[in-house]
């Protein structure tokens, strides 16, 4: 008995501090790092969506028992502020994931910081296909890099195509194209995929121009779109003056339809903010209030409940982000970076745009289920309805309301 | 071709307006003020907040917000500026810390979404074949009456003498009984107003974003130097000529380059004449 | 050089030293980097500035020149970066002279505005050459000098203590009285016999290579290069960074640039509000102390005349 009972007390004792050691692990959070320009909408959005799928996560009972938290950094637009954000993310508070992103440039100034962390990251809001083609050319070392959203430029450049062969061409009858974009790299890039695209689909770019991002004056570039004899304007527009544009191309009553990447344009209230002078206008989307997946509308209505707006393009991809790391750790039954990669390459996870899966270089693809650009036209009064693709329209394209056919 | 001249026309107006009050304050006070573009963000946001937020007439608004900015440059120059009159660099700086300060305010209170500053005039007229908004054509028209009531008033008021006498030599202006201090005030006053004007009367054609401000100073810098810093004809001659350069780029040339025109503008005339078009010669 | 300013100097760079290896944490180390880098740069515009007298609003268009040779060598042509020293320097140095020879002739605000606008020139064509440049993408990928960053540290580090001693011998030197005389009264300089045009354009080149070694650092610490660093923002914050250290210390410029960036970035913690409480901040600083904050403080702590 003499000799047992010591035995048995280290026993307990080594048995509690395991219990207590696991008990403390078990205790700390999940952390997720969030590197996003706070300042900007999209970087408001981006939070307040980690935020709601971090509380319905924690409400179940959070992952492998542990709570999901997040923590901030801000990344500006400029790639210094970039790169010291991931570093206070990855280094200072030792988080487990990173999520955000939306500036191309920034994103691309990070990556090797981030490779070199080690930490797995989902990005949100970058459309570069610069950015996914390292994880192609050094996966050991870029392993880490993932995009959930928006659909690299690339492929919005085909899903354009589809668009204007199926309803400018074929709703609206309409085969000449002109085409009107800012002039950051990415467009260059997503330009002559375009032309080529369009082309093969027999139908003619009569007009093509971009211009720098600051530019407030677009009046001569409308007056050389109608020179051209274009039918339709193809639109790409991010960081340029969206609203500004719109609101010169309604008092100038361009005679002809337009739309396209237009990102300003995704927010719910840009036609209100532009006086309505942005009925007609057709913009790309990556969500809207309709049922793409049987989760898009209780996202939607519940954004909106809990925060007063409607979400941006970037919190689905973060809701999608958090929701789709969580499942991946459940898989790999840990939080190990290469264990969750694993899992991470072999998605294929209904999200609330539609299905998510990668491809080799650990982008996101599209395709029928999975994520689409939707065509969303601004109509009377300000509604919208989705005209393209078919499988999920709620409403027909219309000409803007001085077009005559 | 009638469209370049009347577009090239507005472009230049808006310039004039920004130009010609920052050119005014270095011309009276030496004082190069970089918060001249927050001024003009300031017109625009005020514009959008007494139109929108506290639904107030469109008139009222416009008035008002000019009246505030004019307030508040006022006040940034009594009590910013005036203690640091001794160096120049020090109010260079200070008047930067402004401009950085109210782009951040803009930011927290408004968000980095555009905002729409409801147009006095919202219909296209036709003139003579091209069919102009008539916001622009209002804009021109604001541009065209406030500069030249400006100039009318120094040039035929007491008020306009003394401040002409204050910016060819303020001390002697001092002996002859002008406070040159309260000048100094009511010309940023003035400086400010026109700015603030420009941003509520450009404000629903262009863009109104907190960044706003940056696109305003380097114009206005570009236009003053081909003007020449200190002389308001000069900067409405440099006004026209780099709006209608712009014109000209955008619609003849290639638009991608229409923000070097002014720089390179700044450039040539640096390299080539310095003291601008009309304004003093400066060379060391 | 007094004793207490030895001491003072001595207490810095111990701290300066030896604070990133105790905490342990490379995102501080990051963070003192870029501090270091920021005092190099604010150095190097205070050597021209602050004792000729003559505001550089363009400095970024030396750093940018520094950073874009790294990454045109290192990013486009696989070059090791070290060659990126060597050629950073070399093409601020040219910068300084093309903008040097017609700008300088110029007084006051005429030589500020022309110095800004070059930058704005040369960040403009970074943007519109993107085939070369990668337009605002910029280059990215960039190798780093030395892996570890707490090494890369002392390497900046020592870096920067070079540059405030070599910037300041000078400063000492006969070079600098001139330099300073030009401030005072340059028609007097030029009566004198003095070649002020030299000096002036020499000073320049001077403070354009150490503000390119810089930019080299900088690119090789972030691994990218974008048209933000010909931005008239980085010019501007150079100036802030000498100002409150202190204008023509050299040293108290440098202790400017790193005590704005320490700010900033411990600033985080302040979500949105971070730059407006900073830029109020500024203005306090600015208006209250008319010779900076960082110069005017050691003197008193020294108190004397050491």
């Amino acid at each position: 008995m003499r000799r047992i009972f010591p035995l048995v007390a280290s026993a307990v004792f080594a048995g509690g501090v395991a219990m207590s050691v696991q008990a403390s692990a078990a205790g700390k959070p999940i952390l997720i790092g969030l590197d996003t320009p706070i300042q900007h909408q999209v970087g408001k959005d981006t939070i307040a969506a980690t935020k709601m799928a971090i509380d319905e996560i924690n409400a179940k009972g959070g992952v492998l028992g542990r709570k999901l938290a997040y923590v901030v950094a801000d990344e500006g637009v400029d790639p210094q502020l970039g790169v010291s954000a991931i570093n206070k993310l990855t280094s200072d508070d030792h988080v487990d994931v990173l999520i955000g992103g939306y500036s191309s440039g920034v994103q691309l100034a990070e990556e090797p910081h981030i490779a070199r962390s080690k930490t797995i990251w989902l990005g949100v809001g970058a459309a570069s296909p610069n950015i996914t083609a390292l994880v192609g050319k050094h996966y050991d070392k870029y392993k880490y890099i993932f995009r959930v959203n928006p659909l690299n430029s690339a492929l919005q450049a085909s899903q354009i195509v589809d668009f204007a062969t199926h309803v400018v061409k074929g709703k609206l009858h309409r085969d000449k194209v002109a085409i009107l974009g800012e002039s950051a790299v990415w467009v260059r890039g997503l330009v002559p995929v375009l032309v080529k695209g369009l082309e093969a689909n027999g139908m003619k770019v009569t007009y093509q121009q971009l211009f720098d991002e600051s530019m407030t004056d677009f009046t001569p570039l409308f007056a050389r779109v109608k020179d051209s004899g274009a039918k339709y304007l193809l639109v790409i527009l991010s960081h340029a003056n969206s609203d500004v544009f719109v609101k010169q191309l309604y008092e100038a009553r361009l005679p002809m339809p337009y739309g396209g990447i237009d990102v300003k344009s995704m927010t719910p209230n840009f036609c209100s903010r532009v006086s309505g002078a942005a009925v007609g206008e057709t913009t790309v989307n990556f969500i809207t209030r309709a049922p793409i997946t049987h989760k898009t509308i209780p996202f939607w209505d519940k954004f909106v409940k809990v925060n007063g707006r409607a979400p941006v393009y970037t919190a689905p991809g973060a809701y999608n982000a958090v929701y789709l790391y969580a499942w991946a750790v459940k898989k790999a039954a840990t939080t190990n970076a290469d264990k969750v990669i694993k899992q991470l390459e072999k998605a294929d996870y209904v999200g609330v745009g539609g299905k998510i899966k990668f491809n080799k270089l650990h982008d996101d693809i599209d395709g029928p289920g999975y994520q689409n650009l939707l065509f969303v036209q601004w109509q009377k009064d300000c509604t919208r309805q989705v005209v393209w693709p078919k499988s999920v329209a709620t409403g027909k394209v219309v000409l803007p309301p001085w077009v005559s056919n | 071709m009638l469209t370049v001249l009347i577009y090239g026309a507005v472009t230049s107006a808006v310039l004039a307006m920004l130009a010609v009050g920052f050119t005014l304050i270095f011309g009276v006070a030496r004082i190069l003020n970089l918060s001249h573009g927050a001024f003009y963000a300031l017109g625009a946001y005020c514009a959008y907040s007494f139109t929108t937020l506290l639904k107030l007439p469109l008139i009222v608004s416009a008035v008002l917000a000019v009246a505030l900015v004019a307030v508040f440059g006022m006040a940034m120059e009594r009590v910013l500026v005036r203690p640091l009159r001794q160096s120049s660099l020090a109010v260079l700086m200070i008047t930067l810390t402004v401009a950085l300060t109210v782009e951040q305010v803009l930011f927290v209170v408004f968000g980095s979404q555009s905002k729409n500053v409801p147009a006095f005039v919202n219909f296209p007229i036709n003139v003579h074949g091209v069919s102009v908004d008539g916001q622009r054509l209002l804009a021109l028209a604001i541009a065209v009456v406030l500069i030249g009531a400006l100039w009318l008033f120094i040039q035929r008021t007491r008020l306009g003498s003394a401040i002409l006498a204050v910016s060819q030599d303020p001390e002697a202006a001092q002996y002859m009984g002008i406070p040159a201090n309260r000048i100094f005030t009511i010309v940023m006053g003035l400086s400010a107003a026109l700015a603030g004007a420009a941003g509520v009367i450009a404000g629903p054609f262009l863009s109104v974003r907190p960044t706003m401000d940056q696109t305003a100073m380097i114009t206005a810098f570009s236009v003053v130097i081909v003007g020449g810093l200190g002389s308001i004809p000069g900067s409405i001659l440099a006004a026209c000529i780099i709006g209608y350069s712009q014109t000209f780029v955008a619609f003849y040339l290639n638009p991608e380059w229409t923000g070097t025109v002014s720089l390179v503008a700044i450039l040539l005339t640096l390299v080539l004449r310095p003291s601008g078009l009309m304004g003093r010669v400066v060379n060391a | 050089m007094g004793k207490r300013n030895m001491v003072g100097a001595g207490v810095l760079l111990a701290l300066l030293a030896g604070l990133p290896p105790l905490l342990h944490n490379h995102y501080l180390t990051g963070v003192f980097i870029v501090c270091a880098i920021d005092g190099i740069w604010a150095a190097s515009w205070d050597f021209f500035s602050g004792l000729t007298g003559r505001e550089n609003f363009g400095h970024a268009l030396f750093i940018g020149g520094g950073a874009y040779a790294a990454a045109f060598l290192n990013g486009n042509f696989g070059l090791s970066p070290w060659f990126s020293i060597p050629a950073g320097i070399a093409v601020a140095v040219v910068f300084g002279l093309l903008v040097g020879f017609p700008t300088l002739r110029l007084k006051g605000p005429y030589f500020a505005l022309a110095t800004l606008a070059s930058a704005a020139i040369m960040q403009q064509v970074a943007i519109n050459l993107w085939q070369y440049t990668g337009g605002s993408e910029g280059i990215y990928g960039l190798d780093t000098l030395i892996d570890s960053s707490l090494g890369f540290y002392y390497f900046v580090l020592a870096i920067l203590v070079a540059t405030v001693v070599v910037l300041s011998l000078i400063a000492r030197s006969r070079w600098g009285t001139i330099m300073r005389a030009i401030k005072g009264d340059e028609t007097a300089c030029q009566a004198a016999g003095i070649n002020v045009t030299f000096y002036k354009i020499a000073s320049l080149a001077v403070s354009a290579a150490f503000a390119g070694l810089g930019g080299v650092l900088f690119a090789h610490y972030q691994q990218a290069v974008t048209p933000d660093d010909f931005d008239v923002f980085l010019s501007i914050s150079v100036i802030i960074m000498a100002y409150v250290g202190g204008i023509g210390t050299i040293w108290g410029a440098a202790c400017g640039g790193i005590l704005l960036n320490l700010m900033l970035e411990l600033m985080r913690g302040l979500g949105e509000y971070r730059l407006w409480v900073y830029y109020v901040i500024l203005m306090v600083v600015l208006f209250f102390m008319r010779e900076g904050f960082v110069a005017p403080l050691w003197r008193r702590l020294r108190g004397g005349n050491a």
